[in-house]
């Protein structure tokens, strides 16, 4: 018999609800055993690094947010570094506590979505609703203090372009008094639930050789037990001032990169409470004022800036080439754990699938860039 | 074995006593569109602008990301017709930051969804302002 007649080949997406975005995965099953499987990306691709070649400096602002949307503040991030570089400029360290503080905002929101789609991926519903919830606190900030719940474009070139007023600090510190509370019901439902674990315990493990040859980040990295975070290994902002704890887990599994992300979530919250009180007992001005950022006109040069983003690094290399960038590159994690998975995948069964991918926190806009 | 089993079951019931007990906490949806979200002051929705405040100097177009905005000047240099184009605008708020004169700003209103592509083209004038 024919290998042919033996397996089957099925397409899952670009259109599946669970593959967060349109990804196409051709997998080939033998019976419910998955034997080979190929990913097929690019239906989401915008042409966001050539865009930027006929746009000014300011004007591909707005659009780096949409790289990854559910962590905009961590592009934006990339981008302004990269620039505020080139122009050798300094930014006020009240601009730098509080772009800190909205990318722990942002990557605890992240980490809250991925965590209620994660959930209902392995048909538990309830989470998704709680996370969603608390995520949506917020998203209210952020609309508060930017104008918008997820496109922000809030960081400029010499920081930031509003100053954060007292009301949105005191709707920050009560969100991050009432967090702690709601993690550890997220962590009642899920963490010993029997379901839960027997979905996710030893499924798809990374090794740590396998994580560091495919150059994975992030807490996909971190849980194969490789303690890499940029925060703590090369410090950018005012991240060595802050007091907080890397995770990191053993197993390589599904579990272990959920256990990762949860505690993720609470250094994260203590980086918030650190950043909160500077903010409060600081005056300075958040905006570094001999920056012109609409007549930017930026000499040959080269710069690579590196952000821990929530999920992996994410690198952002802008070539200046006058009054527009000459090349724009960017290196984001989601698109390196894409292409761990035909590793991961090959002798699983099928309903296994969507946890190993689900756990590996793949966004798609990221991946096709 | 045992021991596995009255942990699993210990597991499930904390579960749904969580479960339970948010069954009580406070509703967080609202009933759109009866009842609309309550929007911030800087919150980025259709735009409004005063074109009398206006002397076209074109900075919203030069930081414009998606070429939304047209400038229509007459002969004495005074704006005759500002357009935005919703079809392609982002919504980035570049234009009202950037505007010195304070002539655009960024409204309230997130209801743009149309049938009809022409009516996405805004066009403000002195007679319609």
């Amino acid at each position: 018999m024919t290998n042919l007649l033996k397996t089957m080949e099925i397409n899952v997406g670009p259109q599946h609800p669970s593959t967060h975005g349109v990804l196409r995965l051709v997998l080939e099953l033998d019976g419910e055993i998955i034997k080979s499987c190929k990913p097929v990306v690019g239906y989401l691709h915008r042409g966001i690094e050539k865009m930027a070649e006929s746009r000014s400096y300011l004007q591909y602002l707005p659009i780096v947010d949409r790289i990854d949307y559910l962590g905009g503040f961590f592009n934006s991030y990339a981008y302004c570094d990269c620039i505020e570089n080139l122009l050798n400029v300094e930014i006020p360290v009240k601009a730098q506590y509080i772009r800190v503080l909205c990318m722990e905002l942002n990557r605890i929101a992240s980490h809250l979505l991925w965590l209620g789609t994660f959930m209902l991926d392995l048909g538990a519903s309830s989470p998704l609703f709680y996370c969603f919830r608390d995520r949506e606190r917020i998203l209210h900030i952020f609309e508060a203090l930017t104008g918008q719940r997820m496109m922000y474009n809030y960081f400029t070139f010499g920081g930031v372009r509003f100053d954060i007023p007292n009301e949105i600090l005191e709707d920050i510190s009560s969100f991050v008094e009432d967090m702690p509370e709601c993690i550890k019901d997220y962590e009642n439902i899920i963490t010993t639930n029997p379901i839960f674990t027997s979905r996710c315990v030893n499924k798809g493990i990374i090794t740590k050789r396998n994580a560091l040859q495919y150059s994975i980040t992030g807490a996909n990295l971190r849980a194969s037990g490789v303690g890499l975070d940029f925060r703590k290994s090369c410090p950018y902002l005012t991240y060595d001032n802050l007091e907080f704890d890397i995770s990191y887990a053993d197993g390589g599994d599904a579990y272990s990169r959920y256990k990762v992300r949860i505690f993720e979530l609470y250094s994260s919250l203590k980086i918030v409470e650190q950043c909160i009180d500077f903010i409060r007992s600081s005056s300075e001005p958040i905006l570094n004022k001999s920056v012109k950022p609409v007549m930017l006109n930026i000499p040959e040069g080269e710069y690579t800036s590196i952000v821990e983003a929530s999920r992996g690094l994410t690198s952002c290399t802008v070539k200046a080439g006058g009054k527009t960038p000459y090349r724009v590159k960017w290196r984001t994690g989601s698109y390196y754990a894409v292409q761990l998975l035909p590793e991961l995948l090959v002798n699983c069964e099928v309903a296994d699938m969507m946890a190993i991918f689900g756990s590996l926190d793949v966004i798609l806009p990221e991946v096709d860039k | 074995m045992f021991k596995q089993i009255y942990k699993s079951i210990l597991s499930l019931i904390i579960g749904h006593l969580t479960v339970f007990k948010h069954a009580f906490k406070k509703r967080v949806t609202l009933e759109y569109p009866e009842v609309k979200p309550k929007l911030s002051d800087r919150f980025r929705g259709k735009h409004l602008f005063d074109i009398d405040k206006c002397k076209a100097c074109g900075m919203c177009q030069k930081v414009c990301p998606a070429n939304a905005i047209t400038i229509t000047k007459s002969e004495n240099g005074i704006v005759k017709c500002y357009s935005i184009d919703y079809g392609k605008c982002i919504f980035c708020g570049n234009c009202a930051y950037y505007c010195s004169l304070g002539s655009v700003k960024m409204g309230n209103d997130f209801e743009l969804a149309t049938d009809d592509k022409n009516s996405l083209k805004l066009n403000f004038t002195k007679e319609n302002k």
